[in-house]
């Protein structure tokens, strides 16, 4: 009697064992960073998006793409978008779930059409933390080159990914020098790798206001300059391991906090210098109506020492405690001329924002006529050579800029 | 066609495969259920409740299939019944039935070596069943206006006999000589209340439907009973049962339901007694040739087995062993797949109609963790195909059968219904003869799916092509065409249920008994 319970349970045990390793087989199989179902699905995936170009996008009357066609040759052309000569136009709005038809509406307010669209993608191990590959391809079908604010929130990691990080709480103390230890790599190269796939020139502002201790956890709080530093150039040389050569790269720090040069990586890191100038006027207890003069021009000496173009990356100013028009008319009136590096201004169009007050305010000027007008007359008014013109629909003999 | 056999002996490699295929079946579903639950891809709250509940019973159903193919278990000898026993043949004929049929049904219970009393239970009161029965030495018994259909007349025909063995048998089935042979040794041991055969059926090639409902009672007459068995809990299907009498009066005759066989097999085992399962063809029988009788013999069980769920479930349940406990309840929650279908199948539509979608789920992450599920789902399924019971016939994918499975959601769907109402359908006995000529109602909803598909395909095309903004075309582009790729799997499902019930226009009068030769039915076990 009890050999046959022996016998039972060794026979048990064998088939656990062997079913354990049929299923780690399996998962081998389907595992390899691209298994041969992966694979097939985006290959059909890519198929269709492909028909539905061909028979869908392509019979419209009217595609933006036409309204950029002298900027196409720009969106190849990584060395000329490293150093533009006109100043590249754009905008972000976070309602761009699954369409950027609200980017579409503000640009065609201001009659323009922007050559550059701004999203944003935080670090972690969800499905909404890979590249954006499908915004990404859309922007580009619509003519456009994309800008991603690219945000390691190290807390968005699950523990499954990434075994021995520490607990969430305590994830963000040291996170950068983690990063530049190698902790995150299976991340950063997946992510590097799809970036690299897009094979056109993408714009990465990579961890940005790193000077700003209240903000971010990639702050100065929970990191000292130095590991900034480290983890930026770690991340840029996974990128150049992968072959990623197709990334501008946007080193953003906040223009409030002084500390710039401590943070900045190298010149061989950085192709651009971003930096955002939003003005809260009173609709904050913290703040007061501020000029763009004020917030940039201040700042701007010391910026451009770096001597890199520079990116206005976030743009953009509420209607409480003063004039909006006329801070936008002052903004952009005679750019060129007085901040001459300034190669890039991507308006900040939130309708709820609240990342940064406990209250949520509303970037949105769309319905501003004054605003808009005032827009449109200053950016009229700058010179044809350092500005972008949209294509009349149906008119393709546009030289490039 | 016409001969006897059994499904092939079970060894522990066989129960060490299955179960090596069990414990990896489970860790991968492990896998898919870590990943399904997580808080990421709920966008609809109640939807992906629904969702999950429906799918994860599904998977449930999955297990539970295994687990009964852990205990697959055939009687280790057939014991050769004693002599002298006595045996009764019930066999049934109600009005509307072709006499012909009988000619040939109790020809072959003439036949039978084993000595017995073949009883005719008619309530068609005409002069040719008399005849017919006199014909063959069958005692005719005239059990016209009884309530309670084939059960009643059963009851009836138990009072009027003493026999200690009852075979019951459906009278378009024709029974081999060897069929008591198989049957009555088992009941040498005295807690043994019936013995259950397979069913075979020799009108499988007349139509789509008849192919598919075949093909659908392959696996269940084979390892799946086997399966039952090895849990004490084989189910009575109606035909081909012999019952100990003793265990019939013991829960006050044979019960009268829709699903009476189920019923009195649940009884049986509640009051105590064990039961045998068999896996031999010792007779073949007819199935449904159009969809339209298939829909209403699949009414008739469908809203017969909520019944079960409902009343005679919960009555028993606490004489039930454990494993008995489990069969019952997975064979009486079986026909909920109706309504699951119906969901899945409604999501696409969902989706074009209103933009709801139930999950926010990678479709690739999916198939990543749900592809090792289905494959061992394959792996088990085509294994547990060594122990069908004539294998050279019966092995395949069964794809006929799936169709009409799918096809049959409206009815299965109706079934849950009009049992959650409460409302009572009439015992109709299965058609024998094909209803030829028209399409059957119970295909319309699949033609309304279809019609609802094409609205979808125009609608979406022409949204895209004209108004779906180009900046919202690639967002959308895979989910909105892997959804009408989905439909159109429903789409191409239900073509085949439509061209099923359209076979009945096609189907030639025939009655398909008339080829039979009762006289030359091999019975020797032929060994491979």
């Amino acid at each position: 009697m009890k050999s046959q319970t022996v016998n039972r349970l060794l026979f048990m045990a064998v088939a656990l064992v062997i079913g354990l390793f049929l299923v780690f087989l399996l998962s081998i199989a389907g595992n390899k960073s691209k298994g041969p179902v992966q694979s097939t699905i985006d290959r059909i995936a890519k198929e269709v998006i492909a028909l539905e170009e061909e028979y869908i996008l392509k019979q419209r009357s009217h595609q933006r793409r036409e309204k950029l066609a002298g900027f196409e040759a720009l969106t190849h052309d990584i060395q000329t978008l490293k150093n533009p000569k006109i100043i590249l136009l754009g905008a972000s709005d976070n309602v761009t779930k699954e369409s950027f038809e609200t980017i579409i509406d503000l640009e065609d307010s201001l009659k323009t059409t922007f050559q550059l669209i701004h999203i944003y993608n935080a670090w972690g191990s969800k499905q909404e933390h890979k590249f954006p590959e499908l915004s990404v391809e859309t922007i580009l079908k619509l003519g456009s080159v994309p800008v991603i604010t690219w945000e390691p929130w190290l807390s968005a990691f699950s523990e499954e990914e990434f075994p021995g990080i520490p607990v969430p709480e305590k994830r963000d103390k040291g996170g950068l020098i983690a990063i530049a230890n190698g902790t995150y790599d299976k991340y950063i190269t997946k992510w590097a790798i799809a970036a690299k796939n897009i094979g056109k020139p993408i714009f990465i502002r990579l961890a940005h206001e790193m000077n700003d201790p209240y903000r971010y956890p990639w702050g100065p709080q929970n990191n000292s300059p130095e590991d900034f530093k480290k983890a930026w150039v770690h991340i840029h040389t996974v990128f150049d391991s992968v072959g990623a050569g197709n990334i501008i790269w946007v080193w953003a720090p906040h223009p409030s906090y002084k500390y710039f040069s401590v943070y900045y990586p190298g010149d061989e890191y950085v192709d651009f210098v971003g930096v955002g100038v939003l003005n809260f006027g009173t609709a904050v207890t913290w703040s007061k109506w501020w000029t763009f003069d004020q917030l940039f021009g201040s700042q701007y000496e010391k910026l451009n020492e770096f001597q890199k173009p520079i990116m206005i990356t976030e743009f953009g100013s509420l209607n409480v405690g003063g004039d909006r028009p006329k801070w936008f008319a002052d903004a952009l009136k005679g750019m060129a001329e007085k901040y001459t590096t300034v190669k890039s201004v991507l308006f900040f169009h939130y309708p709820a924002d609240n990342t940064i007050t406990n209250k949520t305010v509303s970037w949105y000027f769309i319905d501003d006529k004054e605003t808009k007008a005032a827009i449109i007359k200053q950016i009229g008014l700058w010179p044809d050579s350092i500005k972008y013109t949209a294509v009349p629909p149906g008119d393709f003999n546009i030289k490039n800029p | 066609m016409w001969q006897f056999r059994q499904s092939r002996d079970i060894n522990n490699i066989d129960r060490f495969v299955l179960l090596i295929l069990f414990f990896g079946g489970i860790i991968s579903i492990a896998i898919l259920a870590e990943w399904w639950f997580r808080g990421e891809h709920i966008v609809n709250f109640p939807l992906f409740v629904i969702l999950s509940t429906f799918f994860w019973y599904g998977i449930f159903r999955i297990i539970l299939i295994w687990i009964n193919y852990l205990r697959i278990k055939k009687p280790e000898s057939v014991p050769a019944p004693k002599e002298g026993l006595s045996v009764a043949i019930f066999t049934t004929s109600a009005p509307g039935e072709p006499v012909s049929m009988f000619e040939k049904t109790l020809a072959a219970l003439k036949n039978v070596t084993y000595p017995h009393t073949t009883y005719l239970l008619d309530s068609t009161q005409d002069q040719a069943f008399v005849d017919v029965a006199e014909k063959h030495g069958a005692v005719y018994l005239d059990l016209s206006n009884l309530p309670g259909a084939k059960a009643g007349k059963v009851n009836k025909a138990l009072e009027l006999t003493d026999e200690e063995f009852i075979l019951i048998l459906d009278p378009d089935h024709i029974a081999f000589p060897n069929f008591l042979d198989q049957t009555l040794g088992f009941f040498e041991d005295g807690k043994v209340g019936f013995v259950q055969v397979s069913q075979g059926y020799y009108n499988q090639y007349r139509s789509f439907t008849a192919a598919g409902a075949a093909e659908q009672t392959y696996t269940f007459y084979g390892p799946t009973q086997m399966g039952l068995f090895g849990y004490e809990s084989s189910v009575a299907i109606g035909a081909n049962c012999t019952f100990r009498r003793k265990a019939l009066e013991s829960i006050g005759g044979h019960a009268v339901a829709l699903a009476e066989d189920l019923v009195t097999s649940m009884r049986i085992h509640a009051a105590g007694w064990k039961s045998v399962y068999n896996p031999v063809i010792v007779n073949r029988g007819l199935v449904p040739e159009e969809f339209g009788s298939f829909a209403k013999q699949q009414l008739k069980w469908s809203r017969g087995v909520f019944e079960v769920l409902f009343v005679e479930l919960p009555k028993l349940f606490k004489k039930f062993t454990f494993w008995q406990k489990f069969s019952y309840s997975a064979i009486a929650f079986y026909y909920l797949t109706g309504m699951m279908t119906l969901f899945f199948i409604l999501i696409p539509p969902l989706y074009f109609f209103t933009g709801i979608i139930p999950a926010n789920m990678d479709f690739t992450e999916f198939l990543i963790r749900g592809s090792n599920v289905a494959f061992i789902a394959l792996l088990v399924y085509l294994y547990v195909q060594k122990f069908l019971v004539h294998p050279e016939t019966e092995r395949g994918f069964h794809w006929r059968g799936m169709i009409l499975k799918y096809s049959l959601w409206p009815v299965y769907f109706l079934g849950f219904v009009l049992a959650l109402l409460n409302y009572k359908i009439p015992y109709i006995p299965t058609a024998k003869k094909a209803v030829i000529g028209s399409v059957t109602p119970f295909a319309r909803p699949l033609i309304w799916y279809n019609i609802l598909f094409l609205i979808s395909v125009v609608m979406v095309f022409i949204d895209r092509r004209y108004f779906v903004p180009e900046s919202e075309l690639i967002f959308t582009s895979t989910r909105t065409w892997g959804m009408l790729g989905f439909s159109m799997l429903a789409f191409i499902q239900s073509m085949g249920g439509i061209f099923a019930a359209w076979g009945a226009m096609r189907l030639k009068e025939e009655n398909p008994w008339e080829k039979i030769d009762v006289n030359h039915i091999i019975t020797k076990k032929t060994k491979k």
